[in-house]
């Protein structure tokens, strides 16, 4: 478990991967498992404009 | 099933969809390689430890084309290769391609300047669409309905100052029911059809249309392969109108998101992605 860098909500690991982007329950920023073990977090890098599929 | 073979997964971030392909892998014995976009670097001489051959998932078509450029060079494949990043990552050239192969799709006019984008937009007719030559989810696209609209819009497009909005990719406003067509292609295989519907014009899964299972009509079918084909080939979704000539393609998009398919069809996509992949680097 770690702290949303955000709001400082409880952010739980579970079966996140690193990479993972997921919202954060409380304030819905976006995050990004930045390490497994120990779990840690970071804000999800921002949309480029070229990003797409 | 490892035996040594590596699948190389290149991601900027990892979405439902880089997770399943995760999760599918390791349920077939498939060793990944995770490989960070931001992270890196490529020289002129080939690098000791790669994989046999790399998913390509980045978020950015920049990012992901460059690197399948330089894995080429270092002679690992990726899918999808850069010929077909190169081709379905900017409209400009899918519109060319289709249209060389017969592939029907709206009537488009490309223009270099502001001056005759102007020009395309009375060429094209009111209502038409505007759209950057890169990028997707229906990111700064807007509809034209008149010509003072149109002014204002290319004016907007020119204060940007990219490179990218410098080029004008016009297209007809096809008149069609409030739902587009995306059909999911993973090298000859057609692995489903979803209905994307809105209210609003732009029908994207990313700006909240809702999605729905769509019927795979032989026609269906096989136009999406024949668009899948004319970038060619891979992991493909082809995006299609029903216009009132019947079905055109307006978009095959070369790195495409799956989770609302996966759900609206029940199909595993990610399973048959990495089936793929591990078939083409053993090639």
């Amino acid at each position: 478990m770690t702290e949303c860098p955000e709001c400082a909500a409880s952010v739980e690991s579970h079966d996140k991967v690193l990479g993972e982007v997921f919202p954060c329950t409380d304030c819905g920023t976006e995050l990004e498992v930045q390490a497994v073990e120990p779990f840690a977090v970071q804000p999800a890098p921002k949309e480029a404009e070229d990003w797409g599929e | 099933m490892s035996n040594g073979f590596r699948l190389g997964l290149f991601t900027t971030i990892v979405r439902p969809e880089e997770k399943a392909i995760l999760q599918a892998a390791e349920a077939r014995g498939v060793e990944v390689v995770r490989l960070d976009d931001g992270e890196l670097t490529f020289g002129l001489e080939r690098p000791s430890g790669l994989p046999e051959v790399v998913l390509n998932r980045s978020v950015s078509h920049t990012r992901a084309l460059y690197a399948a450029l330089c894995l080429e060079h270092y002679g690992v494949r990726s899918v999808n290769g850069p010929g077909v990043l190169e081709l379905a990552g900017d409209k400009v050239r899918t519109s060319l391609r289709l249209a060389e192969r017969g592939v029907p799709t709206p009537r488009t006019v490309v223009a270099l300047s502001p001056e005759a984008a102007l020009k395309a937009v009375e060429e094209v007719g009111y209502p038409a669409v505007l759209k950057p030559a890169v990028g997707s989810w229906g990111r700064l696209m807007a509809k034209v309905d008149d010509a003072s609209s149109a002014e204002q819009i290319v004016e907007h497009k020119e204060a940007l100052g990219s490179a990218v909005h410098s080029v004008f990719y016009v297209q007809e406003f096809v008149p069609k029911p409030d739902r587009d067509l995306r059909v999911f292609v993973v090298g000859p295989r057609v692995l489903g059809a979803m209905y994307r519907r809105s209210a609003a014009w732009r029908t994207n899964a990313a700006r909240g249309a809702t999605t729905e299972a769509a019927p795979l009509t032989d026609e269906l079918r096989e136009l999406a392969l024949r668009a899948a084909d004319a970038v060619g080939g891979g992991v493909l979704a082809v995006d299609l109108m029903e216009s009132p000539r019947g079905l055109v393609v307006h978009e095959v998009n070369p790195t495409p998101e799956f989770k609302a398919l996966g759900a609206a069809t029940g199909a595993d996509i990610a399973g048959p992605i990495v089936d793929y992949a591990v078939e083409v680097g053993r090639r």
